[in-house]
């Protein structure tokens, strides 16, 4: 089997994983901004909530997550009269991945936010600023900084959890690469993976050219 | 007629008095320094001023307006944090904005400037610290003396009535502490209120219109640079001041 050959049928899949990355990494980061503002609150309710959702999602497999969603969503929607039979598979992709996911960077946002110095906020009430002024130009820019490279491992590590979607069936790259394999009774199989690798590796290099830059923007916070 | 007031000034950290009962009040143009040991509750007592720190207790009579200093409304912190500026130890420039960004932030949010016209002013205050062809540079990548002259800018620039200063020369290598020195010393002559925090007595003694002993969060001994320096009556401040006779 030809080299370029196996690099079309990968590359065939490559839609669904930046798909499943970059809509994941969204909900994710939301799912996680609002988790991290739950845990910060004084009452113990919502501290209380972030803390049961983060100890669960962090405690359970990614694989188990994207199976809970495939096989528990359906079940949960259909008790508020939603028929998800129809939804497409990477619906439940993206959700699992994003719930999953969401735990993790809950954390990355607190512990960055928890990390800004207590000093900068003090300073900014000093000359006049209000909560909402000193949180938008001091304290927010400051959390995203320190928490980039928290983020950027995580996205990293979800571009490599794209690849477990093929328990639910969806055809990203890994899954096209397995099929591929069978389909030739293995004999390809260690080439099949090695190009399979290296896509991935080239994506991930893609990741960290971007975070690169930010880390370039924001490197004057450390001094 | 005193400018500020603050009377019976309470604060305790746990079970640990560090403010008992302050009674403080300072006129337009002076200069008090407080002097005293570390952990005497210099600091807390400044920055008690302009609520970074909420006192138990105590009253405050600032510009004829009367506010309770442990439960102060709002509105009320706002506007004398928008009179009454500060200079920290620490520097504490915003790490995000460049020199410039850090006093128009001040000039934009604290006095109501527009952008253009915040950045304009913000530049005429470099330009008086000398800084001005430092404005697009981040915190980081400014000396010590350049980042408390910058602080002290961002402070000035807001035109305020007083300007609170807690040891602005205690974190500077001391070859840079007479650039600022020379910065506050400079406000002094121009009759700039001041409230200062520090253990440079000779600057004290020079710039100073009053000088306040502070000794376990009470102000043991207060009168001229010269009473306090030349004839001290407290046995504490006698003892304070031949501890750190060497910097005078």
């Amino acid at each position: 089997m030809s080299f370029s050959k196996i690099i079309i049928s990968l590359l065939s899949g490559l839609p669904n994983t930046l798909t499943l990355l970059v809509f994941s990494f969204i909900f994710s980061s939301l799912i996680g901004i609002l988790v991290a503002w739950l845990s910060l609150q004084k009452d113990k309710v919502s501290r209380g909530i972030a803390r049961v959702y983060t100890g669960l999602v962090r405690g359970t497999p990614p694989l188990l997550m994207l199976l809970l969603t495939y096989y528990g969503l359906p079940k949960l929607l259909s008790f508020i009269g939603i028929d998800s039979n129809q939804w497409a598979k990477i619906f439940f992709g993206i959700f699992g991945l994003s719930v999953g996911w969401g735990g993790y960077l809950a954390e990355a946002f607190r512990s960055a936010y928890l990390s800004v110095d207590k000093g900068q906020i003090l300073a900014a009430y000093s000359v006049g600023m209000t909560d909402q002024a000193a949180f938008k130009e001091i304290t927010l820019p400051q959390t995203f900084s320190i928490a980039i490279p928290n983020i950027e491992n995580l996205l990293i590590g979800l571009l490599k959890a794209t690849s477990l979607v093929y328990v639910i069936g969806l055809a990203d790259m890994y899954q096209n690469a397995t099929s591929l394999s069978n389909v030739n009774q293995g004999v390809f199989q260690l080439q099949i993976f090695v190009i399979l690798a290296f896509i991935y590796w080239v994506i991930a290099l893609g990741i960290e050219w971007f975070f690169r830059d930010y880390r370039r923007r924001y490197v004057h916070l450390n001094g | 007629m005193a400018l500020l007031t603050v009377s019976k000034v309470e604060k305790s950290f746990n079970q640990n008095k560090v403010l008992k009962k302050i009674d403080f009040q300072i006129s337009k143009g002076e200069v008090i320094v407080i002097i005293g040991p570390s952990g005497s509750g210099k600091t807390t007592f400044i920055s008690s001023l302009n609520f970074l720190n909420k006192a138990d207790s105590g009253k405050m009579t600032f510009k004829d307006k009367q506010i309770n200093l442990a439960s102060p409304k709002k509105d009320d912190v706002l506007w004398v944090r928008r009179h009454i500026a500060m200079v920290f130890q620490n520097y504490n420039l915003f790490k995000n904005k460049t020199a410039v960004e850090n006093i128009t932030e001040g000039l934009i949010y604290g006095r109501g400037l527009s952008k253009e016209a915040a950045f304009k002013k913000a530049v005429q205050e470099l330009k008086k610290v000398g800084l001005e062809e430092k404005k697009d540079y981040y915190p980081s990548q400014l000396s010590g003396g350049q980042k408390q002259r910058i602080g002290i800018a961002r402070a000035t620039a807001l035109q305020p009535d007083i300007i609170l200063f807690d040891e602005p020369t205690s974190a500077l290598d001391p070859e840079l502490v007479g650039t600022v020195v020379r910065d506050m010393d400079k406000l002094a002559q121009q009759g700039q209120t001041m409230i200062i925090v520090t253990h440079l007595m000779s600057f004290a003694r020079k710039v100073a219109t009053k000088v306040l002993f502070f000794d376990d969060g009470q102000i043991l001994e207060s009168g001229s640079p010269d009473q306090i320096f030349e004839h001290p009556q407290n046995k504490r401040t006698q003892a304070f001041l031949s501890a750190i006779a060497e910097d005078r």
